[in-house]
């Protein structure tokens, strides 16, 4: 069965669809929450996610079972946050390249577990690509501070910023996939 | 001491299915072997507080079973897979496993949790909500022994667990053994020698309603050595001989 | 314990599900969504007879009798044709003191080594035997009485063997349930509920003069129902006082 049986399955009453359902994709569910949770929490917010998941399977319109699925496990781990008192200890929102703007900050937390991943794919630190991500969107530096403070024309630098916006949206894109998430 | 029986006999109309048995135990996988008719149900049921005995002291878990309010206490902290377990075809794996825990009066609260860890622990999960109609032979022993071990019994008493398990469903279930063992006394009985070498720490074996042999499975091998006893593993040559040596001597008085 | 099953190709052991983080217990995880997944949830008279018996395994108990569906054919029938029997009125009180052992009998045997296939493990349960088979013959003639009550409607030969000999038993097993549940002893409970039919049996005989009259007379049917609630209510308050010494 894929994913989009399985998860209609599931809408129906079909235990043992969730328990396949579980078994595929509990596991990178678990990773990515860990990045950001406790392990102990991590347990409880994905036992709340399967949960939600078991009562709104109906709501699925095919939207692609990883995407919807980790959708849920952050709206869980948002409200888990919020609920522990987490909340005011995160940072706010971050860019991301879509545009998208996390609605509260425990939301940001996980966005940040996703810009760090998306970050690892500009390349080692210290290389053209993070180096040059770090002083403009970090720093918040001008196209003419970093030509000077890495030692190449505005040119460059215009085009190495262009080149990480497209690698990060590329990496972003990956975390909120069209098809099938975790890579399974 | 979890089980402490003294010299304990089952008479059922003339017949002695129980002719003076003596044992004590305490946690750890105890194995009850012998041919049909030793006696090893009969004891096996006084255990589980099903039949009295007719004569003789039996305490289970530092209680006496005779009591209103002991047996009860007992009850509850017993598991009991008997060897024609029924089922209620109309009932899933869940309802059942349920229904016996309730009726050993678990905390309500606690029930579902524990019926789902049974069930997983036996290998039912996918078959959970399943009616016990649909399933095969095997698969309604596991949820017999679902049942016995929802409680997390102190003292687990199984008569024939292993029928109609495959070999690889043998080996998953004496883990299961071994892992109640730790903490509560578990006693198989079975008359499948190869079970009880590979997971009891402590043998007894019956014949005609006496126990002929109580130790440990190599020393019940180590009496079939140097016999011309039948059997084709170590552990069934020691059997045979035990059993020879014990008619022969009941010959001998006779 | 995997293999040799159908079904869902391997996935059935979740003690190895995939690359998941080392100290995240997946297996803990799916425990607690499996026991909400798999819960029931007892229906309101299971909920109300499981606070009255403060018992939910006796409760259970109880809703499942008609489920167990061979014993209750038997036992209904049983009891029909006892009932029958007993409303016949031979003219001695003989057939209808024996009715209820008849019936008794019948039920026993139905939900009893006979027919129930889980009987021996059923006399390992804490909850004994003796007392779901009592609360089990409550169900029986409760629930018949109540189909009774509604044949009665329709048909005058169903209205004289409900109220004539359902409703009555009805009340005799809600006695003998709460002498049990205080005595906390079945026999107890069965000694009380012989007792109290022999005495209005016997004494509906001294009253009107005719041997049956306890039995067909439609009359006592309110005070029959009120007995039989008022024994509920012995038996919720029986098994309050019982709950709370340790």
């Amino acid at each position: 069965m894929d994913n989009d049986e399985l998860i209609a399955a599931v809408a129906g009453g079909d235990d043992t669809a969730l328990r396949e359902l579980f078994s595929r994709h509990a596991p990178w569910l678990a990773a990515r929450l860990r990045a950001v949770l406790p392990a102990a929490d991590v347990e409880d917010v994905l036992q709340e996610t399967f949960l939600a998941a078991w009562r709104g399977a109906a709501r699925y319109r095919m939207e692609g079972a990883g995407g919807w699925l980790w959708g849920i496990a952050r709206r869980q781990a948002a409200l888990w946050l919020r609920r522990r008192g987490h909340a005011e200890l995160l940072l706010p929102a971050l860019v991301a390249a879509d545009g998208r703007r996390p609605a509260d900050p425990a939301e940001a937390a996980l966005s940040r577990a996703e810009l760090a991943d998306a970050v690892k794919a500009l390349g080692p630190e210290g290389g053209p690509q993070h180096e040059t991500w770090r002083l403009m969107y970090v720093e918040d530096k001008t196209v003419a501070e970093v030509a000077e403070l890495m030692g190449v024309p505005e040119g460059t630098v215009k085009s190495r910023a262009h080149r990480v916006r497209r690698l990060m949206r590329a990496a972003l894109r990956r975390h909120e996939p069209a098809g099938d998430g975790g890579g399974r | 001491m979890n089980i402490e029986i003294t010299d304990v006999t089952r008479r059922f109309g003339r017949t002695k299915a129980v002719a003076g048995v003596s044992m004590e135990a305490g946690s750890g996988v105890f194995g009850l072997l012998g041919p049909n008719g030793a006696g090893k149900t009969s004891l096996l049921r006084m255990m589980a507080t099903v039949i009295p005995p007719t004569s003789g002291t039996l305490r289970l878990l530092g209680r006496d079973p005779g009591g209103y309010g002991p047996r009860k206490e007992i009850r509850r902290r017993l598991g009991y897979l008997p060897q024609n377990l029924g089922y209620y075809p109309g009932f899933t794996v869940v309802e059942f496993v349920e229904y016996f825990a309730l009726l050993k009066e678990m905390p309500a609260a606690r029930v579902p949790a524990a019926v789902a860890a049974a069930v997983e622990r036996v290998g039912l999960g996918s078959k959970a909500k399943a009616k016990l109609r649909t399933l095969s032979g095997g698969m309604l022993r596991r949820a017999g022994i679902a049942q016995a071990i929802v409680n997390e019994p102190e003292l687990l008493l199984l008569d024939e667990p292993t029928a109609g398990l495959d070999p690889e469903q043998r080996v998953t279930f004496r883990e299961l053994m071994r892992d109640f063992g730790q903490r509560s006394t578990v006693i198989v009985s079975t008359h499948l020698v190869e079970d009880v070498g590979a997971a009891c720490s402590q043998v007894a074996l019956m014949d005609q309603g006496k126990i002929v042999f109580y130790g440990t499975p190599d020393e019940l091998t180590a009496r079939g050595e140097g016999t011309s006893a039948a059997g084709d593993a170590p552990l069934e040559r020691g059997y045979s001989a035990v059993l020879a040596a014990a008619r022969s001597v009941t010959a001998a008085r006779a | 314990m995997t293999g040799g099953d159908e079904m869902t190709g391997g996935r059935e052991d979740l003690a190895e599900p995939g690359p998941g983080p080392r100290d995240v217990d997946l297996s803990r995880v799916w425990l607690g969504v499996a026991a909400e997944v798999w819960r029931r949830r007892p229906g309101p008279l299971e909920r109300l007879a499981g606070w009255l018996l403060r018992s939910p395994g006796l409760a259970r108990a109880l809703v499942t009798t008609p489920s167990l569906l061979l014993g209750w054919i038997i036992a209904t029938v049983i009891v029909l044709g006892a009932g029958i029997l007993a409303t016949l009125g031979t003219g001695t009180p003989f057939v209808a003191l024996v009715a209820p052992a008849v019936a008794a009998a019948g039920i026993a045997y139905a939900y009893g080594p006979g027919i129930d296939p889980a009987w021996e493990l059923s006399c390992s349960m804490a909850v004994s035997d003796r007392m779901v088979l009592l609360t089990r013959a409550l169900a029986v003639f409760g629930l018949n009485a109540a189909l009774g009550l509604a044949a009665s409607a329709a048909t005058g030969t169903a209205a004289s063997v409900t109220f004539g000999w359902l409703v009555p038993m009805t009340a005799v097993c809600a006695l003998a349930l709460a002498a049990a549940t205080v005595a906390r002893s079945a026999n107890v409970g069965v000694a009380a509920g012989i007792a109290g039919w022999a005495i209005t049996v016997l004494s509906g005989q001294v009253a009107a003069g005719r041997l049956t009259a306890a039995v067909t007379d439609s009359a006592l049917i309110l005070p029959y129902l009120a007995f039989a609630a008022i024994c509920g209510v012995i038996t919720w308050y029986a098994s309050r006082i019982r709950r709370g010494t340790p």
